[in-house]
């Protein structure tokens, strides 16, 4: 917010720039755009520290969620250990709102690829593994497709451009758990096990894939490599903020007119891009909140989206985060206990049960907001919410648990007149009632969710 | 779903492919994700006898393969119906009632709530987390085919052709006996042995290094035994009946 934003560097989408025409994801499209000359270039010929350098100075962050440095990330990497140093691709996309990944693995895969061959030169790594969630089957194909086809005209595989640099790239498909999304989870999934994140220290660029040197990066990362190489870094400096540079892919969802996916420069105004890009509202709507970084970002008031600019910073100083760059608008007859149930239902499924705090967190979160949602919350439990989600934070390997506590902890301070509008239940009554049981349709029927006046039920999924 | 297979291996194409990821992965372990789908193919879902044969090709304990099964929800067992319906029900979806929509049009012409099998094995229904389309809800995925912007005419018209060709009308499921998808392993039967197994203590899995070296010129290439025909052909649970996870006569 109190960076100047350079708005006035007109922008072109990079990186979604062709994934509407129907071929793009082929090679000769992408031969046909002059794809893989940076690689060419670059691979074999240029001193790989010069490359991270420019990565380093661009201030390219990840794409992934958490915003690191990637050049500074890249730095990281263990040298001289004896071992193989690998690159891992994080395409497993799970944060609910964000469907970012999936068009470039979908429509521009050559794109990625290219990235991931400057990426291996610039960290002398000879594997590379993209790691895809399962859902994605056509992204799977076509990139597949892909690698097959770089392989074919020498771009992947012994000796690639010409060179003496060998490359291996291979595509692993995930099976539909959250998890592993989270770094050490997709490594752990790789390796041929359960999506268990590991412990950090040591950090993957010490001790990553089957304990060796690796760097994780996110698929939206990867494909801007090649354009910050090929353009240099004040380029990319040139839209962004100061410590917020470049473009970022958004998905944009819930009630606009125009939900989709966006290549915006970052540091504008979140409230022009819902109205320029979104469309606005739909009709007869008011705004109630925004998500902005995935399901795991703390809430925005409607005050706080027109404080609001679209960057690490201005986010963090709102108490949430930018994340994954899934923004979903909910609107004035959004049921926010119905949504928080839902949020919190996500969590439980998703948690994959390593950390006791996290395990039996996020099911105590689950039940307590299902009581709320359904009525038959008793005085302090969102109290008791407070309590839980407070000790879930920080005390867990990876940060689900803090993902599933900060929605929670940001639905009770901006919304906590709707939970207590529920918890009309004196606490003597509700301690010989657990959570789910007792209750039955016709009490259900009768719950304040159906009778309160004003409150549209607008039926979130969580019919029993 | 059919009862009593006899015990199958991975096609010929499925094996070469198999062995064509030799050479991607450092290790047969790291292979098990590509090689359950390999299975999942094969059979339709996985097996348990599919599991045994994952965990065979990949040198690991059919005990790990089994958590892998059960930790991966998007996996298709056998206890799923052939034309498997997933209905994303996360939020972005849920907005608006779109998630409700679709699982009350398929209800409406399969008779199918969320965990639910028809009794003919042929369809079922399940409410799963997010599939990252989230502009255009609802989402649906049928086994390996993605829908956005399932709802209305289109779900029903896409419901109708898969009824169509299985040759089943809406009249055939509405109103009928329903199966709860029971998603657990079963067990598998004691008297079952490993290659290289003795009776008393566990596999022990030393061949990696051999495997992991490097091939020198004129040697054969390596190749992974596949295994055996089972001893015993393991029961798949059918359709209707519960099947217990602690019996012994579950599985003679």
């Amino acid at each position: 917010m109190s960076e100047p934003v350079k708005t006035s560097v007109p922008f072109e989408p990079i990186l979604t720039k062709y994934i509407n025409e129907p071929n793009a994801h082929t090679i000769e499209h992408f031969l046909a755009r002059g794809g893989y000359e940076v690689a060419r270039a670059h691979v074999g010929v240029t001193d790989p520290a010069t490359l991270v350098g420019i990565v380093k100075d661009s201030g390219l962050r990840g794409r992934g969620g958490a915003g690191f440095p990637t050049g500074m990330k890249w730095g990281f990497l263990a040298k001289g250990t004896g071992k193989p140093a690998y690159l891992a691709v994080n395409g497993d996309e799970s944060e609910p709102g964000t469907h970012k990944d999936r068009h470039i693995l979908e429509k521009d895969p050559h794109q990625l690829l290219e990235g991931v061959i400057l990426t291996c030169w610039a960290i002398q790594s000879n594997h590379a593994f993209i790691y895809l969630r399962g859902e994605f089957i056509l992204g799977y194909e076509r990139l597949e497709a892909a690698v097959r086809a770089a392989k074919g005209k020498g771009f992947i595989g012994k000796g690639i451009f010409g060179t003496a640099f060998d490359l291996k790239v291979t595509v692993v498909r995930g099976a539909g758990a959250y998890i592993c999304g989270e770094e050490t989870g997709m490594l752990s999934s790789i390796e041929g096990g359960r999506g268990y994140p590991k412990i950090k220290p040591p950090f993957p660029a010490i001790s990553g894939l089957f304990k060796c040197p690796t760097i994780v990066n996110n698929v939206e990362t990867i494909a801007n490599v090649t354009h910050i190489i090929k353009n240099g870094a004040d380029w990319h400096k040139q839209w962004g903020t100061e410590k917020s540079p470049g473009y970022k892919i958004f998905c944009l969802s819930g009630a606009v007119k125009k939900p989709g996916v966006y290549e915006v420069p970052l540091g504008i105004r979140m409230a022009d891009f819902i109205e320029q890009y979104g469309g606005g509202l739909v009709e007869g709507r008011a705004m109630k909140a925004v998500i902005p970084g995935g399901l795991s970002a703390p809430l925005l008031t409607p005050e706080m989206v027109e404080n609001c600019t679209l960057d690490y910073e201005s986010l963090a100083s709102l108490g949430s985060m930018l994340g994954s760059g899934g923004i979903t608008v909910l609107h004035d007859g959004v049921d926010m206990m119905s949504a928080i149930y839902n949020t919190m239902r996500f969590y439980h499924h998703e948690s994959c049960g390593q950390c006791t705090p996290c395990r039996e967190g996020t099911g105590w979160l689950e039940k307590l907001a299902h009581k709320h949602h359904s009525g038959h919350a008793a005085e302090g439990d969102a109290d008791l919410l407070a309590d839980v989600a407070k000790n879930m934070r920080g005390r867990t390997i990876c940060v689900l648990a803090d993902a599933a506590a900060m929605p929670m902890q940001s639905y009770l301070q901006h919304f906590r007149a709707d939970f207590d509008a529920r918890a009309h239940e004196p606490a003597h009554a509700a301690r010989h009632r657990t959570a789910r049981d007792e209750i039955t349709p016709a009490a259900k029927r009768d719950s304040v969710l159906h009778g309160a006046p004003g409150v549209a039920d607008v039926g979130m999924g969580n019919r029993e | 779903m059919t009862a009593n297979t006899a015990p199958r291996t991975l096609s010929p194409e499925r094996l070469r492919q198999f062995h064509d990821w030799v050479d991607e992965y450092p290790n047969k372990r790291s292979m098990l994700m590509m090689v359950l789908r390999l299975v999942e193919e094969e059979f339709g879902s996985i097996t348990d006898e599919g599991m045994v044969i994952a965990a065979d090709l990949c040198g690991v304990n059919v005990a790990h393969v089994q958590g892998m099964v059960t930790f991966y929800t998007h996996f298709k067992r056998p206890t799923h119906g052939k034309h498997r319906f997933m209905v994303c029900a996360t939020l972005m979806c849920a907005l608006d009632g779109n998630t409700d929509s679709a699982l009350a049009q398929i209800q409406a012409k399969l008779g199918l709530k969320p965990g639910e099998t028809s009794a003919d094995g042929l369809f079922s229904c399940e409410k799963v987390e997010c599939l990252a389309d989230c502009d255009k809800p609802p989402v649906v995925q049928k086994d390996s085919e993605h829908f956005c912007s399932m709802k209305g005419p289109v779900l029903d018209a896409y419901i109708d052709s898969l009824l169509a060709k299985e040759g089943k009308a809406s009249t055939d499921y509405l109103g009928k006996a329903v199966v709860a998808t029971d998603l657990r392993v079963s067990v598998l039967p004691s008297h079952y042995n490993f290659p290289g197994e003795t009776e008393t203590g566990a596999r022990h899995f030393d061949d990696k290094d051999a495997y992991l070296a490097p091939v020198a010129q004129g040697q054969a290439p390596r190749t992974t035994t596949v295994p055996p025909a089972l001893k015993t052909p393991l029961t798949a649970p059918v359709a209707g009946t519960s099947f217990s996870n602690n019996s012994e006569d579950a599985h003679v």
